[in-house]
């Protein structure tokens, strides 16, 4: 295939990927265009920063939703505004493609920012899958250096076998099959040198660039939004972090949930290296291939709906990265969880408001619901939110609550329920009604990455009595109070 | 009286043992040849006869260390490295020999590598460059280069290595990771430059 060939396919399968703006670019053709326009533009400082990060298609893809979340801000301008606002974008565009000299940062960094709640992905799950398992950037050499650095000893050294493919990417780093010497199979995740400070250099970067785009009176609540971000990056950055994470999950279950965390290797692990169990089984477009009965559809949506309540109710935590690279489905029927990196800790006052809402909405109790509502949206006082704000914030809370009200069955794989729920964010993106406590991206990506993923595979589950029996392991009283009477 | 070859050898040695001890103690500006004589049990007088200067004597340490370096490079190399993977190895291999001695090492390698026309050119300098350059070319040579790199590609290197070291030498992260980053841009960047095409340095970008 020849150059221009690859160029035109290239350009076609970005084309369809973008997401569209119905009143501004609805074939999505300009944004492509942007977009490619700068993939293609030598940028003469680090023109080769360029070549690292808006080489693949992936990378331009993260552009595109990046460009069409900024974009969504110049709705309601003049013409003229207009015109400068897509200047300034298209100088943030070039950031973004020369930001991070790895890829991986740049890719995650475009992971999150595509979860921000003003991001309208219409093809959520289909894009953030494809983000996902990204070629690695880290040659074996550089591989070595980190084992070397962290250990003292090489890569095969220090286990019995290392394999010098990664199979897999992985939060800022790549994962790479190994055996200890004592004969277990492990996966050994390897963090980029360096990431740390990059992603504070780009959101830096980013905040500054952003400035003239966003003179908004909701553009400290964006900043608030960016900050948390770079935070949780940072913490992901630590993988004795995120090992501890992991064995405190892997704490709540046992054999009978049928949920597997995968055991933390301790001395094969530090800041920079994460060694676990290898789990074997599948990811999700495997399992989907093999057309799986409607039966283990739902025994997977069930089990995975028993993990994250659990993770929830006896944690206080938000796995907030439900991507489909998370969940393992092993041979044996079991749910292999992976992955703690990105897991919120809800603190208490949240988790107070979040209960309260939960419960306002259980005992339909409308006028404490418009009151956590208008708290929820940072509004001091109730009557200040406006009534349309509320109205839409409000269907978005009670989307997201639909399974808890459901007796029986719930249908995940329902396509037109999952529609509800992306169209109301795209209304809050749109009206602008995006200002939030920071948890709420968090949030919003783990309800949407796992209702996402649950709509893939058109699981279902029994929603509700799940919710009930994970509620009643923390609060045994809680099964015979008004919450859980009928709704 | 006259000393044997083994005598000498084990001179030398101790003197490059106590002047690194001294230069990471005290810095390489705060130490005197006169503190590296003693420390070593010499009279200031013989230890000239070994090295000429502190610099020379600083230099001597880098040269060393890099010669390991390159050792231990050919033992670790693989045979399935791509061109620019093998460079990195080659450089950090280096690097690594070259970290016990980082603390002190700004100041002698300004003056004993510096690219800029010198009345005194650092022998030890000259013979660590040659050494390194000579390795790069073997590497090249392994990857398909039929025909040794001009000057002006090499001009490239060095200058893309100096520059690693003096960004090394300052790099305050943990174990230098940020030089490793560093590494693997400048040898895509190089290998970009005398490949004339971009195949090398998008490996992977697709």
């Amino acid at each position: 295939m020849g150059q221009s060939d690859r160029t035109a396919t290239s350009h076609s399968l970005l084309l369809k990927a973008l997401p569209k703006d119905p009143a501004m670019d609805p074939a999505g053709q300009r944004l492509a265009e942007l977009v490619n326009g700068i993939a293609g533009k030598k940028v003469p400082v680090s023109s080769f920063a360029r070549i690292w990060s808006l080489g693949s298609l992936n990378a331009r893809l993260t552009a595109g939703y990046f460009a069409y979340w900024l974009r969504s801000l110049f709705v309601g301008q003049d013409e003229r505004q207009r015109l400068k606002s897509e200047a300034h974008l298209a100088a943030a565009l070039k950031l973004f493609g020369t930001m991070g000299y790895l890829r991986g940062a740049v890719m995650k960094i475009g992971q999150l920012l595509a979860n921000l709640p003003e991001v309208v992905p219409e093809e959520f799950a289909e894009v953030l899958s494809a983000l996902h398992f990204e070629a690695p950037p880290m040659h074996y050499a550089m591989v070595r250096e980190v084992v070397l650095d962290e250990f003292g000893r090489e890569p095969e050294e220090l286990f019995a076998f290392f394999d010098r493919e990664a199979f897999a990417a992985a939060s800022l780093g790549q994962v790479h099959r190994a055996r200890l010497k004592s004969g277990e199979e492990v996966a050994v995740k390897i963090q980029y040198p360096g990431i740390a400070r990059t992603i504070r250099t780009d959101l830096r970067n980013f905040r500054l660039l952003l400035q003239p785009l966003c003179l908004t009176s909701d553009w400290q609540n964006t900043l608030d939004k960016l900050a948390d971000i770079e935070q949780m990056l940072l913490m992901e950055t630590d993988y004795e972090q995120e090992a501890y994470f992991n064995e405190k999950a892997r704490e709540l279950f046992t054999e009978a949930d049928r949920v597997v965390v995968p055991q933390v290797y301790g001395e094969y692990t530090t800041k920079r290296v994460l060694t676990t169990d290898y789990l074997a089984g599948s990811h999700l477009d495997q399992f989907l291939s093999r057309n799986p009965s409607q039966d283990e559809r739902d025994h997977f949506t069930t089990l995975l709906t028993v993990a994250t309540f659990r993770a929830y109710f006896q944690r206080h935590w938000f796995l907030a990265d439900p991507h489909p690279g998370n969940f393992i489905f092993m041979e044996d029927g079991r749910l292999g969880l992976i992955d703690f990196g990105c897991t919120r800790i809800i603190t208490d006052d949240e988790w107070e408001l979040i209960r309260d809402l939960e419960r306002a909405i259980l005992d339909r109790d409308e006028a404490g619901l418009n009151r956590i509502v208008a708290t929820a949206c940072l509004f001091d006082d109730p009557e200040q939110i406006e009534p349309e704000r509320l109205d839409v914030v409000r269907r978005g809370v009670c989307w997201s609550m639909e399974p808890w009200l459901h007796e029986g069955l719930f249908d995940f794989g329902d396509r037109e329920f999952f529609r509800r729920g992306i169209d109301n964010l795209m209304e809050m993106t749109r009206k602008r009604y995006t200002r939030g406590n920071p948890l709420y991206l968090w949030s919003n990506r783990f309800i949407f990455g796992g209702r996402a993923f649950c709509c893939r595979l058109k699981g279902r589950c029994e929603f509700r009595k799940i919710y009930m029996q994970e509620l009643a392991w923390v609060h045994p009283d809680a099964a015979g109070t008004k919450e859980n009477k009928g709704c | 009286m006259r000393i044997s070859e083994q005598a000498k050898q084990e001179s030398r040695a101790r003197i490059l043992e106590k002047a690194a001890e001294l230069f990471i103690d005290k810095g390489f500006e705060d130490t005197t040849t006169r503190d590296i004589a003693i420390a070593a049990g010499l009279a200031a007088g013989t230890m000239f006869n070994y090295f000429p200067s502190k610099e020379t004597l600083g230099m001597s340490l880098v040269t060393e260390a890099l010669h390991t370096g390159i050792g231990d490079f050919h033992c670790r190399r693989t045979g399935d490295e791509e061109l620019s993977e093998e460079l990195f190895l080659m450089i950090n291999s280096g690097l690594r020999r070259l970290r016990p001695l980082r603390s002190f090492l700004g100041p002698v390698l300004e003056r004993s590598l510096s690219p800029f026309p010198r009345k005194n050119v650092c022998q030890e300098g000259e013979t660590a460059r040659c050494e390194h350059l000579k390795a790069v070319q073997q590497i090249i040579g392994r990857h398909g280069f039929t025909e040794a790199p001009d000057y002006v590609a090499m001009t490239i290197y060095w200058s893309l290595y100096l520059g690693i070291l003096a960004f090394w030498t300052n790099d305050t992260s943990p174990n230098q990771e940020e030089t490793q980053a560093l590494v693997d841009y400048a040898v895509r960047t190089f290998v970009q430059v005398i490949s004339g095409s971009e195949k090398e340095a998008l490996h992977g970008a697709e």
